[in-house]
């Protein structure tokens, strides 16, 4: 029975939505006069869906059908599924309207391998191509290349895509093997690396790329998670490492049991260690080591990093640099920013940080103002600690009951 | 002493003239008198252009070009009460420059976090606005908003939608970006039609809600947060919402 194109749509999205990256950000402003789109540096969200994402770009597979079969994937092979694929040409058609319609900023295209891999590369270069040369659409495009396929036609992805990436998934070699027979880790990075050398020719724009870690179905500790990221970000081969919490789709012997939750918090502090990757200039073993290779679920990394090394505080908010003053818990680049542009103008102290707007809450057990640390609690290690974790107490609301208060019967009078 | 003005940006400047000139310590400006009486003086401002024009000339010339332009965005956010502020902050650029950009200065304080809630709003609005094909082709969006972006907005899509024609149409304020093959700016709406659509919108609508609905995660669903993220204020137009 021939599906139609709303069946389609709702299989391929639904096979899509794992893949955590959406983001569509990192891309100069490109438009061109009598044309279509152009990307937004910043990245535009065009609405959330009922999870909580951003739904940026036009998440699809262009086909679920595989002939893989790994086994933490909702579309291996084995699994009885509904497939379905769209046409080059009906995919061109339905982003582009979508696109001038602003439900969208582009397309994020990934591709189940149908046939061989050049072949399915070969049918996603011809989305593109519908979609650059005949429609000529210069918004946002993201497409995950196929591990295995010929370099020619990866050339050509590379060169009509905005961003490409290839997903890991598995930190190690040793669990990929066990879950994903298919692949090694070195055919997965093959493609991302021969991009990156080939973008950085001459004459070309550096192309971002992205990848996915799985988090929770394989026995990997943080430790091996961050340090992979942190690998990655310095051979400049990746933008951003996208963390997924696993969520058991498919019945498995080496995986964990289908009904065990996603580990939500644990995917919650690895997003926040790698931002310090990124933006705070932490080093991977800043964050975690041989004594602590996990990340701590009650605190964030960078409040457990400052605990551990307490020697660098309290800091005097009005004389430390830029740098340490980011190190700073509960201090994030805006607040740092407002900090150094008011101490220009006068030396600050506890109110006028309030006043600032900057949220103290963890802060003010790290810093001295004008000299000053804050009363309450001792600047000691356990007792920071337990007041940051334990939950401010409710205040009581008191209902004031006609009898508590002393007034005349006769009058009325307080 | 409570001033009145006419909510024009000539009247505001005309306005800051009368009160650098004629010394007056306002407490409160407002837009119509009140209704209660007060003991209070009340003094109408007449908007004069030879005077709004001399205020905006010396703005425009002793004041940095981020603070002028910042003058001007903070007009846009016309739902909100930024006069006295914005005439705290006019009188102290003239006294000393410098300190327009102290932000321990409420008002200085004030103003950058309003500009800044103006550009977060235009930012949600690039992503939020939704248009339909009319049966002519053109693309035509219906917005409702808190401040005024409409000329944000319209430059923004100018960009993106550089070979189309479109029409944004802020309803509340009775006014709309036109683009089309020989007009782009904005202009007064005091009646409108609901206009035809073309016959594939719907095709495109109903595919876009399928594409919503599946792409989010059962197990991973949280209300809550989308609700912070797209708050129901912006949802009035998005065929998403529509249920």
């Amino acid at each position: 029975m021939k599906k139609d194109i709303y069946e389609k749509m709702q299989i391929l999205a639904d096979s899509a939505k794992y893949d955590v990256s959406c983001s569509s950000s990192g891309s100069d402003n490109n438009h061109k006069t009598g044309e279509l789109g152009a990307t937004q540096n910043s990245g535009i969200c065009h609405t959330f869906t009922a999870d909580g994402r951003c739904v940026s770009l036009l998440k699809v597979l262009l086909t679920n059908y595989c002939i893989y079969d790994c086994a933490y994937c909702i579309n291996k092979k084995s699994n009885d599924i509904k497939r379905a694929a769209f046409s080059p040409r009906e995919l061109a058609d339905i982003t582009i309207n979508f696109y001038k319609r602003n439900y969208i900023e582009g397309l994020f295209l990934s591709s189940g391998i149908i046939d061989s891999e050049d072949h399915t590369t070969n049918l996603i270069l011809r989305v593109l191509k519908i979609l650059r040369y005949e429609y000529k659409f210069n918004g946002y495009i993201h497409v995950k290349l196929i591990p295995g396929a010929d370099e020619k036609l990866i050339e050509q992805v590379v060169s009509l895509a905005n961003r490409v990436s290839s997903n890991i998934e598995l930190p190690s070699d040793k669990s990929l093997k066990l879950l994903a027979p298919n692949k090694t880790k070195e055919k997965v990075l093959q493609p991302l690396k021969f991009a990156r050398d080939y973008s950085l020719e001459k004459d070309k724009k550096p192309i971002g790329m992205s990848t996915q870690l799985i988090i929770g179905a394989t026995p990997e500790n943080d430790k091996d998670i961050l340090k992979l990221s942190s690998a990655l970000y310095d051979k400049a081969l990746l933008k951003r490492v996208y963390y997924s919490a696993y969520i058991p789709v498919n019945d498995n012997k080496n995986l964990p049991s289908i009904i065990t939750k996603p580990p939500l918090l644990r995917e919650h502090r690895l997003y926040q260690a790698d931002w310090l990757l990124r933006f705070y200039d932490f080093s991977y073993d800043e964050i975690v080591s041989d004594e602590f290779p996990n990340l701590d679920e009650q605190l964030d990394p960078k409040t457990s990093w400052a605990l551990r090394n307490l020697s660098f505080f309290p800091m005097e908010i009005n004389t430390v640099s830029k740098d340490e003053l980011l190190r700073i818990p509960g201090m994030g680049v805006r607040s740092v920013f407002k900090i150094l542009k008011a101490r220009k103008y006068k030396s600050l102290n506890f109110d006028d940080l309030k006043k600032l707007g900057i949220s103290l809450k963890r802060a003010k057990y790290f810093i001295r103002c004008k000299g000053k640390y804050q009363r309450e609690i001792p600047f000691e290690n356990d007792r920071i600690r337990t007041a940051l974790i334990t939950p401010p107490e409710a205040k009581k609301i008191i209902q004031p009951s006609l009898f508590d208060i002393e007034y005349s019967a006769i009058t009325g009078e307080l | 002493m409570i001033l009145i003005y006419d909510k024009t940006f000539e009247g505001f400047l005309s306005l800051v003239y009368k009160v650098y000139y004629k010394k007056l310590i306002p407490s409160k400006i407002e837009t119509k008198y009140p209704n209660t009486l007060l003991l209070e003086e009340i003094e109408e401002i007449i908007t004069q252009e030879s005077n709004a024009i001399k205020v905006f000339d010396a703005i425009k010339k002793s004041f940095p070009k981020k603070c002028f332009e910042m003058i001007l965005n903070i007009f846009m956010c016309d739902s909100k009460n930024f006069e006295m502020p914005l005439l705290k902050y006019i009188i102290l650029g003239f006294k000393n420059k410098n300190e327009l950009f102290n932000i321990n200065n409420e008002e200085v304080f004030f103003l950058q976090n309003l500009e800044k809630e103006l550009f977060r709003q235009v930012h949600k609005m690039c992503g939020f606005t939704r248009f339909k094909e009319l049966e002519d082709g053109s693309l035509y969006a219906k917005i409702e908003t808190k401040f005024n972006v409409l000329y944000f907005l319209g430059k923004y899509f100018f960009k993106r939608l550089n070979n189309q024609k479109y029409i944004i149409h802020d309803i509340n304020r009775k006014i709309a970006f036109i683009k089309n093959d020989t007009y782009v700016g904005i202009q007064n709406i005091a009646s409108f039609e609901e206009p035809k659509l073309s016959t594939s919108e719907k095709k495109f609508d109903k595919l876009w809600q399928t594409f919503f609905d599946s792409t989010a995660i059962e197990s991973r669903e949280n209300k809550r947060c989308q609700q912070n993220l797209v708050p129901l204020l912006y949802r009035t137009y998005m065929n998403e919402f529509k249920k």
